[in-house]
Order: C-alpha cells, then sequence, then structure tokens
C-alpha cells in the first residue's frame, strides 16, 4: 500500500507541476448602444408663464414668419416623445502575466435643453441630438493589485461601489428618466443621486475583494469634464475649469453654468464595501465620503475669498436580495447642496434619506423608491465684492406668503419624491416599461415659480411615462 | 470631522495593502456600479453587456464559448472538459484521443520516483456539459517484478483526485475564458 501511496503521489504531483500560466489574449474592440423611447405625460408647475402683463403677449406669427418675443411668455403642453441613443465602444484585453485592460468610450445624445430660439429665428446653443462623449476611461487590472480607471468616470461614491440605491425597476424610479421631462423652472429635475456627482476627469482606484471587503479611492483636480473645461479664452477667465480663484465664484456652486462648469475643486472620494451572502439572502453595505475643495471668488481688488464650503459629505447604505426581492436603503448627510453643489459658508448641511424595493419574477420586474432631503434654500447669502464679505441676508420684516408679501431667503428647502415602476423583458437587452414619479420641492417663502404671480413656496411635478429600451 | 476622513483615507490606503499580501479576489467591472445606460439596460434585462454588441476587432470569444459550451466545431463533448483532460494528462505519454467519443487513452508512463512502477490512464468525457460528473478517469498500474511488469492494484482515490484535476482545470479554462 505504501508503494501505490508513493506512486500515485508522484502520478498527482506531475498533473500539479504541469498546470500552465495565464493566456494571454489579443485585444477585443466591441461595438453597442443603446436606444430608449418614452412618452410622458406630465403635470408639473412651471408651465406657464405670469399672465396678465403688459409685455407677455407674444407676437402674431401668421404662417410661421415674422420673430417671436423673448420672455418667458409661453404654455406648456402636457405630453412629449423623449429619445435617447447612446453608442459605446468597449475595449479589452488580457495579458500573459495576468493583468486585464481595456477601456469605454460612451457618445451619448442626450444634451438636457437643446437651442434657444431668439428674434429673429436663430438657434443658439447646442441641438439636444447633438452627440457628447458621456463617459471614455481606461482602465488596467490585476488580481493582486486591484484596478485603476482613469478618464473621464464617475467616482467610488459617485455610482461605482454605492449601496441601497434601489433603481433596477422601471427607469429608475425617482432617480430616472423622467428628469428628461422636466424644464428647469421649480428645479423638480436636479437630484441628489450617486451618478450626478458627475463624471468628470478623474483616477479611481478599487481594491481586490478579500473576507468580502473591497476599497475604493477617487481624485478629480475640478468638476470640468475632458480636462481644460471651458478655458478658451486668450486670458485667464470665470469658465476655466482649472481657474482656482475667480469672479463670481460664490454663483457657481451649483453646477449648471456652462454645461459641466462648477466651482468644485480636488475632489476626492473614499468608498468601503462588504458583500456577502448569509443564509441564502444576498447582503451589501457601502460606507464613503465625498470630500472636496472650492475655487475662491475676487474682490475688486483681486483679493481671494473663500465663501464656499467643500463637499464634506458621509454617505452610508446596505441592500439585501432574496427569493428576486431587493431592499435597501441609503442615507447621506454633511456639506453639499441638492445638487451635489457646494454651500455657502455658514449654510446648513444636507442631508438624504432614501429608500426602495424590487422584485423579479420570470420577465416581470416591479419596484418602488422614494428619497427625502432636507437642504439649505437658495440665496441666503450675498458676497460683496468691494469688501469681500459674505453677509446672510436679513429675514423680511412682514412676512405674508399666503398674500405673497416679503419673499424669505432664509429657508431650507425640503425634497421630496417616489416612484413605481414596471418593467416587462421581451427579450435579453429589450424591455416594455411603465412608471410614474412624483417630485415635490418645498421652500417655505421662498418663489419658485417665477412665472406665476404671488409667492409660490411649492413646486411639483406628476410625471406617467411609457416606453420601452433597447440595449445591443 | 477630519480626523475621522484621516482615519478613513488610511484603512482607505492599508488595507488595500493587505488585500495585496493576503491575496484578494480580483473584482469584475459587472460588479461595479455603472451610470451607463447600455450596461444598466443589459444588466437589468439579464443579457451579458460583456457579450453583447458586435465585435469590430479582434475575436469574438464569447461566441467561442457559446459553442464550446455546446460542443460545437464539430465535438460532441464539452470542449473544456476535453482540454482540461489532455491539459492533465500530458504528462503522461498519449497514444489515443477521440474527440468525438471523448475517450482519451495514455501510454505507459513511469514515475522518476517509482522507477519499478508504471501507470496507463484512460478517461471519459461524458457530455456536453460542463458538470462535475461529466468526467470519468481510470487508473491502472504495473509493478516490476522479477524483470516482468505485472498488473497490481491502484489506489481507487487517485482516480477522484485525477478527475479533480481535470475538473479544476475546466474550470480555469472556462474562467479564462471569460475574463477574455
Amino acid at each position: 500500500m505504501r508503494k501505490i501511496l508513493l506512486g500515485t503521489t508522484a502520478v498527482v504531483a506531475a498533473v500539479a507541476v504541469s498546470a500552465p500560466a495565464f493566456a494571454q489574449g489579443a485585444p477585443t474592440v466591441r461595438i453597442g448602444g443603446s436606444i430608449q423611447a418614452y412618452w410622458g405625460y406630465i403635470q408639473q408647475n412651471g408651465a406657464q408663464s405670469e399672465p396678465g402683463t403688459a409685455a407677455a403677449v407674444p407676437n402674431a406669427v401668421p404662417g410661421g414668419t415674422g420673430a417671436l418675443t423673448t420672455g418667458s411668455f409661453g404654455r406648456l403642453g402636457k405630453h412629449d416623445i423623449v429619445t435617447i441613443p447612446q453608442f459605446s465602444v468597449i475595449v479589452s484585453g488580457k495579458l500573459a502575466n495576468g493583468i486585464t485592460y481595456g477601456g469605454n468610450i460612451d457618445l451619448t445624445f442626450n444634451n438636457q435643453e437643446s437651442r434657444t430660439v431668439i428674434p429673429g429665428n436663430r438657434n443658439v446653443g447646442v441641438s439636444r441630438s447633438a452627440p457628447a462623449v458621456d463617459e471614455a476611461w481606461i482602465f488596467v487590472a490585476h488580481p493582486r493589485f486591484g484596478q485603476v480607471r482613469f478618464g473621464d468616470e464617475d467616482g467610488v461614491m459617485g455610482g461605482l461601489m454605492n449601496s441601497g440605491w434601489i433603481t433596477g425597476f422601471g427607469t429608475g424610479g425617482v432617480f430616472g428618466v423622467w428628469e428628461n421631462f422636466q424644464t428647469r423652472a421649480v428645479a423638480n429635475r436636479t437630484q441628489t443621486a450617486p451618478g450626478g456627482l458627475g463624471d468628470n476627469s478623474k483616477i479611481v482606484y478599487m481594491s481586490p475583494q478579500f473576507f468580502g471587503f473591497d476599497f475604493g479611492a477617487s481624485f478629480a483636480p475640478n468638476f470640468g469634464s475632458m480636462g481644460q473645461h471651458g478655458c478658451i479664452a486668450d486670458v485667464v477667465n470665470t469658465f476655466c475649469d482649472r481657474a482656482y480663484a475667480f469672479r463670481g465664484a460664490t454663483g457657481a456652486a451649483i453646477p449648471v453654468r456652462g454645461g459641466e462648469l462648477g466651482a468644485r475643486r480636488n475632489e476626492y472620494q473614499l468608498a468601503a464595501r462588504w458583500r456577502g451572502n448569509l443564509a441564502g439572502v444576498g447582503l451589501s453595505a457601502t460606507a464613503g465620503y465625498i470630500g472636496s475643495g472650492t475655487a475662491r471668488d475676487l474682490t475688486d481688488t483681486n483679493r481671494q475669498v473663500r465663501t464656499l464650503n467643500g463637499l464634506d459629505v458621509w454617505q452610508f447604505g446596505a441592500q439585501a436580495s432574496y427569493m428576486g426581492f431587493t431592499v435597501g436603503a441609503a442615507y447621506f448627510f454633511g456639506n453639499t447642496n441638492f445638487f451635489w453643489g457646494n454651500t455657502i459658508r455658514g449654510a446648513r448641511n444636507g442631508q438624504q434619506l432614501t429608500a426602495g424595493i424590487s422584485y423579479t419574477s420570470g420577465p416581470i420586474t416591479v419596484g418602488a423608491n422614494f428619497m427625502s432631503g432636507l437642504f439649505e434654500g437658495g440665496d441666503n447669502s450675498t458676497f460683496s465684492t468691494a469688501t469681500g464679505a459674505v453677509t446672510r441676508n436679513a429675514a423680511p420684516t412682514v412676512f405674508n406668503p399666503a398674500a405673497g408679501v416679503g419673499a424669505n431667503t432664509l429657508a431650507s428647502q425640503r425634497r421630496w419624491g417616489m416612484g413605481f415602476g414596471a418593467n416587462y423583458r421581451l427579450a435579453p437587452g429589450l424591455d416594455l416599461i411603465a412608471e410614474y414619479v412624483f417630485h415635490s420641492v418645498r421652500e417655505q417663502g421662498a418663489d419658485l415659480d417665477a412665472g406665476r404671480a404671488g409667492i409660490q413656496s411649492r413646486g411639483v411635478a406628476n410625471v406617467f411615462i411609457l416606453g420601452s429600451r433597447l440595449a445591443f | 470631522m477630519r480626523n475621522l476622513v484621516r482615519t478613513f483615507l488610511t484603512l482607505s490606503v492599508a488595507l488595500p495593502l493587505l488585500a495585496a499580501c493576503s491575496g484578494g479576489r480580483l473584482v469584475g467591472n459587472e460588479e461595479y456600479g455603472t451610470d451607463n445606460q447600455r450596461e444598466r439596460i443589459l444588466r437589468q434585462t439579464g443579457a451579458n453587456p460583456t457579450t453583447a454588441g458586435v465585435v469590430v476587432f479582434g475575436v469574438d470569444r464569447s461566441r467561442q464559448q457559446d459553442q464550446a459550451a455546446a460542443g460545437g466545431g464539430g465535438m460532441t463533448v464539452n470542449a473544456f472538459l476535453w482540454r482540461a483532460t489532455l491539459d492533465t494528462l500530458a504528462f503522461m505519454p498519449l497514444a489515443s484521443a477521440d474527440p468525438f467519443g471523448g475517450v482519451v487513452i495514455t501510454d505507459w508512463y513511469t514515475p522518476p520516483q517509482a522507477p519499478s512502477e508504471r501507470f496507463k490512464a484512460t478517461a471519459y468525457v461524458l457530455g456536453r456539459q460542463l458538470r462535475s460528473d461529466g468526467v470519468r478517469v481510470q487508473l491502472f498500474r504495473q509493478v516490476l517484478r522479477n524483470g516482468q511488469w505485472v498488473d497490481a492494484p491502484s489506489s481507487s482515490t487517485t482516480n477522484s483526485e485525477l478527475e479533480d484535476r481535470v475538473l479544476a482545470r475546466a474550470r480555469e479554462l472556462r474562467s479564462q475564458s471569460a475574463s477574455r
């Protein structure tokens, strides 16, 4: 028997020695894409301009000729069809030493607002159907050292490693496509969701997983995508994303001025995630931090004044999956406004809770989610370019919002919404979708709808969506 | 707050280093969240983002995998098990290999550590599916007595050990194929 064991052990040992190394693979370039098409029925505030003023009579345009009158004179219809195409180029390869590498370029045709028609019927701006690079990044990964991504990509807390955000039904419920059916008035469309942090140019590191844990960190020098965003003038200007100080930085806290221009600088994100399986229940939990500096404002004498808080946000989330059900919740708090913008110094912290549930059975998925957040309201402080002082605005002496007297500029802003959705999977990559979303913004005494008479402290949106989407 | 961030930052740097030392598992791209609409739709509709689309440069390995799993290319047995069997028994001289019947027969092999013994193996790949009972290995043993090779019993655990090696190699091949 001893001889048998000796000989057979040698046979098995010979097998072990013969195991080869990693197989090298030539790079593969793949082209894919998606088409989304939705019909939406919309009821929202901010759908009409103020009636009755003398100038608010549109020019007659008989036969379609003649100039349009500028200004906010119009009424919005209640339905529309939105189409969102996208192309992706995906590269992947593997080296003999185990390193995998590749990259992604996503070309999206979804510019938010399209052209504006000005008198003389000239179009200004970018067409809504114009292509724009959404993400473009390279990755290099190794089983022992983890993965590095470099380029325009979300950060580790900007969607890569978050837990608890339940969006895998409909188009994402309250964080879904309904925002494309909103206008800027009342700002119902702005959301504090992970993807909203932006895919500004950054470097991302994500560790291997051990004992269920993996970690990540990312850094971006500023808020601009592709780099050198807006740096086109011969002299240093306000709109260059590399400017660490510029006149008007206080007002650029919310990243809406000129595409992706914002005052955020030196953004870094950290994430720790645990995933595991307990008694057949799939679990995931993430703790993360989002920090940044800000650009400084300049006075008349070119003195640099720090008027904004950096992002300083903690986020915690967890989710569980069992038998087709997924439930989750996420909470964040810290220095941020309702659009991942920087708050003015002295402003209150922002906080938001979101929770959701989804259930998948065969080709059908149903789900619901909600969000509720409390943030600093708008225009609560004033920056003096003469003295460099940031002054908290005074409360109105006479305040009666019901009568439209004395707009309040010191209130906090409550934002909440909920969404319900259902998908029917017609084929792999093809969905039919029905979804309903309600969203509300409240700021007591602040006028959220300038198009209507009086002070409108509340703006709501109801959107019902029917549509389909195809990815290939 | 800043102290908390500093602690978090330290952990975030130290723990990945620990992971690197202890040998962690590479997290696949599909395990990260995405803001890419195409990938989100594919994930939610049960399609595979790594195999969808059209390959314009390189080899479409996903198609190869599909064909291999289905025993494509004229083979009637699982290609991963077949290749794994050949790899595993490659240290012995090969006498015959029939990919249609799924039979591999080796010639006699004498391990350097035991010059008075020799082994011969016959392996059967049993079907198209990659499953744990998809391969059978039978090892034959002879010992040298008085200048003559005579049959001798072999350990039954050796057969199952060799089958385990084949299955492990098949899994490895499948994994490498999927990650390309």
